[in-house]
């Protein structure tokens, strides 16, 4: 079996610089998870349905699965990992909010939920019901009926939107450097 | 009460799961991995039904890379499984009877090579007709899927009372019906998998989700051939199960290849692989024939359950025990004549499912229920009230039950509800154009809990005040979502006055816990109170004595807080409350045995020798107002109400979550969900084809209104509400696209083409569209 090319490749996850070597064709669900271990994008249906390995490209919302490594060379990507509160160990607003209403059961979902509510919230801060429905409607939720995610989302636009909420996402830091090469 | 963040106060209890789980910090047990672990990968049959000639797996044991090939040869113990019946089997040896089957598995470095190496295993098949229905399976000549016959049964099952063919004659009215069911699919969003490592001192450690880890323990060590105490399962937690992994999946085959390594075997099916080899709920045909008297009053009931039982039993016959004790609805019915069958068959596997038989027989039930009242033109909730069992009467089998009014006011709450009473008074469509119509149904349920009489359902529990001076509870449940570590929180919290800090819970870890029994049948949370009940007077007493002897106070002046143990404000002393000694420090006073106490019980089950029957039942009603397009023969559920008898509210969160969920998984039931088959071969093999409902195809009105009360004294505490909200859905729907056009529905899921017209039909006379 030939082994595959690897080559070098390099982009910014979640604010920090991350060189490392793999094949132009891996999967960016893959490369999270395996390389990174940033095991928070999920796998579940591969096919770009489901939506749990939702991770923002350059902002936006794409399906980790369905995302080439050799696409998001260069570009700037957050993981649920990198959705966080203003403070060390805080969470962000929106994972509050799923916490408090109960956005959540098994969770394994919810990653990618967050993900993809970050998305609408930073496009609309306070999303009518149809704009909610539309923005996730790529996430799939087995649990919950959907009910305590609408919820979430409604709480957490009540923090979009009165303006509490800035920059939630840490930005690229500079002179950070991996040493996974 | 209607049950909702605002109506729940300090009940609304914050998940000590939440925060990993938003963030992503936890890892389930498919996200572990170890530096040194290798990639198991499964290979399954080409042909739904073939005799295996050979298998030669020379080519792939001889690949760069991989470590391990396994047949059914290499199998120590029992080459198969299944929790009630073990005819699965783990490698087929001479025979694959569905397209999931297993003929071998192999370990290797990476994913890739595992799956190259599966390539490279030639496997030579003779392929025989698959049985691919029900008719097929039973018709006579039809090949024997299984060597213990006859034909092609699983299981039978009879009820019979009075004198049906009698009563039919003298019915003024009568209605027919088959009604069909469709194959299910969990869509749990995590499919199957884990890590299963082989420690130094020979032990195999699994980490992968199940339902009932000791029973996987047990089948396990069947299969290795091994003392179950040389396996130890860690089960939670688990990304979903909805009762989809109960059965062993990935297990048999991450252990084995783990064990003939000797390294750690990492294991995770593709969605399309949990799709062809996971269980689905039964497909069913429901026959029914029920007649009622000129009063309308239920006289006979004739029904008739066929159930695609799929190629291995599983929990075949037990949920078509279930079905068969809920086809009769919560109804006094004298004269009934049910039989059921299950059938072995091609088509994969059907299993366990939240609701459990219930959902089909329901749906069936009820339809006949609304049927039969405009038959007779009567309301058909008032045509029900005038058929409900009483508080007295026995169950559906006629057994003794537990009496609760829980029938009675779910019946009742419905019938004030504003909801309901759209359907009484409807109101004027003209401002809708003319193809959207509205309709409002409802449908009621009772729904048994636990596995039933005859059946071992022991149940227990630990509370330990463990080294670290915590109040430790434990259980062999496991949380897959459903909000168990946060109910048994409240629980603690409630009876000890204790904070959330001061507890540590442990489920899902064979090593760790007592033997509890399964997460199963709605009975997590009524076990669990049940066991602290018994368990916390000992403990108390424990906790208190040794601290009145450390500070001389006397016990009774002593009480359990956040902390520790504080004096009462008992307002006749003068000493104000305060912490008089740690649990930390009480854990020091004795031997660490000294602080743990364990319980042992069994469910409680009905003392009448009825077999699958039930005691304690839920109650549930549910009223659905649809919108139908007669154009295109969409049905929108608009506004949904969920009325549930279960006793106290342990967890309000939970109970909310598990109520929208199920009826959520029920709108898919009912209106889109099916993995279709042709000639035993699932036509959907992935979420992309199997459409489970999106945020955009709910009723995103959807009102949970909880009755509390049980009888006074009752001793067994909250009833699980697990399956009680997916229950009575599908005919309630059903019921209200009757209003809202006309037409009986008896298949799910509903068919659009049963509701499309022509425009010009739709159109008021002398209008043309243009």
């Amino acid at each position: 079996m030939k082994p595959p090319v690897h080559q070098e490749w390099s982009a910014v996850v979640n604010g920090e610089t991350r060189h490392l070597y793999t094949a132009p064709g891996t999967r960016l669900v893959d490369l999270l998870r395996d390389q990174l271990q940033l095991t928070g994008t999920k796998v579940s249906c591969e096919v770009g349905r489901c939506g749990a390995c939702m991770v923002l490209l350059n902002g936006e919302p794409v399906n980790a699965c369905l995302a080439m490594a050799y696409q998001c060379e260069g570009s700037e990507i957050t993981t649920i990992e990198g959705v966080r509160g203003e403070s060390e160990g805080e969470l962000h607003p929106i994972q509050r909010a799923f916490v408090e209403e109960g956005g959540f059961q098994c969770g394994y979902c919810t990653p990618g939920m967050i993900i993809s509510t970050k998305a609408l919230l930073d496009e609309y801060a306070s999303p009518s019901q149809e704009q909610i429905e539309t923005g996730l409607c790529g996430n799939l939720c087995r649990c919950t009926g959907y009910g305590g995610i609408i919820r979430a989302v409604k709480r957490a636009s009540e923090h979009y939107s009165s303006g509490k909420t800035e920059s939630p996402v840490v930005k690229a830091a500079s002179g950070t450097d991996a040493s996974e090469v | 009460m209607l049950l909702n963040r605002e109506q729940s106060g300090k009940r609304w209890h914050l998940r000590p799961d939440g925060p990993p789980k938003v963030t992503g910090e936890l890892k389930y047990l498919t996200d572990l991995t170890l530096p040194d672990m290798l990639y198991g990968k499964v290979l399954r049959s080409v042909y739904p039904h073939a005799r295996l000639l050979s298998i030669d797996i020379s080519e792939a044991e001889a690949m760069e890379g991989v470590y391990a090939v396994l047949t059914a040869r290499d199998v120590p113990g029992l080459n198969r499984f299944g929790i009630a019946t073990p005819d699965q089997p783990v490698f087929c040896e001479d025979t694959v009877r569905y397209i999931g089957d297993a003929i071998a598995a192999v370990a290797a470095d990476s994913p890739e090579r595992a799956l190259l190496a599966l390539e490279a295993i030639r496997v030579q098949y003779e392929e025989l007709e698959p049985l691919d229905s029900t008719d097929a399976a039973l018709a006579s000549g039809a090949p024997e899927l299984h060597p213990h016959g006859p034909g092609n049964v699983l299981h039978r099952t009879e009820i019979k009372r009075g004198d049906p063919e009698q009563a039919f004659a003298n019915c003024a009215h009568v209605v027919t019906e088959t009604y069909y069911t469709p194959r299910q699919m969990h869509a749990y969003m995590e499919t199957e998998g884990g890590l299963f490592v082989p420690d130094e001192t020979g032990r195999l450690n699994v980490y992968a989700a199940t339902q009932h880890g000791y029973k996987d323990r047990m089948q396990l060590a069947r299969i290795i051939g091994c003392p179950e105490e040389n396996i130890r399962v860690v089960s939670s937690p688990i990304g979903g199960s909805f009762g989809g992994k109960d059965e062993l999946n990935v297990q048999p085959y991450g252990a084995l290849l783990a064990l003939k390594c000797g390294r750690p075997v990492k294991m995770h099916n593709s969605r399309k692989e949990s799709v062809r080899a996971g269980l689905k709920r039964h497909p069913m045909k429901i026959e029914m024939q029920t007649g009622i008297s000129r009063e309308g009053m239920l006289q006979a009931h004739r029904v008739r359950i066929t159930a695609d039982t799929g190629a291995y039993a599983t929990l075949g016959a037990p949920v078509l025990n279930f079905c068969t004790e809920h086809c009769m609805g919560p109804y006094v019915i004298p004269h009934v004549d049910v039989e059921g069958v299950s059938v072995y068959t091609n088509n994969g596997l059907s299993g366990e499912f939240r609701g459990f038989g219930g959902n089909q027989a329901i749906f069936a039930m009820e339809g006949q229920m609304d049927r039969l009242a405009q038959m007779i033109d009567m309301d058909p909730w008032e045509f029900r009230r005038r058929n409900l069992r009483q508080k007295q009467d026995p169950g559906p089998l006629n057994q003794q039950i537990l009496p609760t009014e829980g029938l009675s006011q779910v019946w009742e709450a419905v019938d004030r509800s504003e909801l309901w009473q759209k359907h009484v008074h409807p109101q004027p469509e003209s401002t809708r154009p003319p193809w959207i119509k509205r309709g409002v149904g409802a449908a009621i349920a009772m729904h048994g809990a636990g596995l039933g009489y005859g059946i071992p359902d022991p149940a227990g529990g630990r509370l330990s005040l463990n080294a670290e001076g915590k109040i430790e509870a434990a259980f062999s449940y496991e949380e897959f979502g459903q909000g168990l570590v946060a109910t048994l929180e409240i629980m603690l919290c409630d009876l000890f006055q204790c904070h959330t800090s001061d507890l540590s819970i442990v489920i899902g870890d064979t090593d760790r816990v007592p033997h509890s029994g399964s997460s199963t049948a709605s009975r997590s949370t009524t076990m669990a109170w049940m066991a602290l009940q018994r368990l916390q007077h000992v403990f108390r007493n424990k906790l208190l004595t040794t601290a009145s002897q450390i500070s001389g106070i006397p016990a009774e002046r002593l009480i359990t807080g956040p902390a520790g143990i504080w004096t009462t404000t008992d307002s006749s002393s003068p000493v104000s409350s305060r912490l008089v000694t740690a649990y930390k420090e009480l854990v020091r006073q004795g031997e660490a045995e000294d602080w743990i106490f364990d319980t042992t019980f069994h469910y409680p089950t009905t003392p009448d020798h009825v077999v699958g029957g039930h005691y304690l039942y839920t109650y549930a009603a549910v009223v659905a107002e649809v919108e139908v397009n007669r154009l295109t023969g969409e049905t929108k559920v608009l506004d949904t109400r969920h009325i549930v008898a279960a006793g106290p509210v342990m967890n309000p969160m939970g109970y909310i979550g598990q109520i929208e969920g199920g009826s959520v998984m029920a709108l898919g039931f009912t209106l889109i969900e099916d993995a279709v088959m042709q000639q035993s071969r699932y036509l959907t093999s992935n979420l992309d084809t199997y459409l489970i409902p999106t945020i955009k195809d709910i009723h995103s009105r959807l009102e949970v209104e909880a009755i509390e009360e049980l009888p006074e004294g009752d001793p067994f505490g909250p009833r699980g509400i697990g399956e009680i909200g997916s229950v009575a859905l599908a005919p309630a729907i059903t019921a209200a696209i009757h209003q809202a056009v006309g037409v009986w529905i008896n298949r799910l899921p509903v068919p659009r083409e049963e509701l499309m017209m022509g425009l010009d039909m739709l159109l008021p006379e002398g209008v043309k569209p243009s």
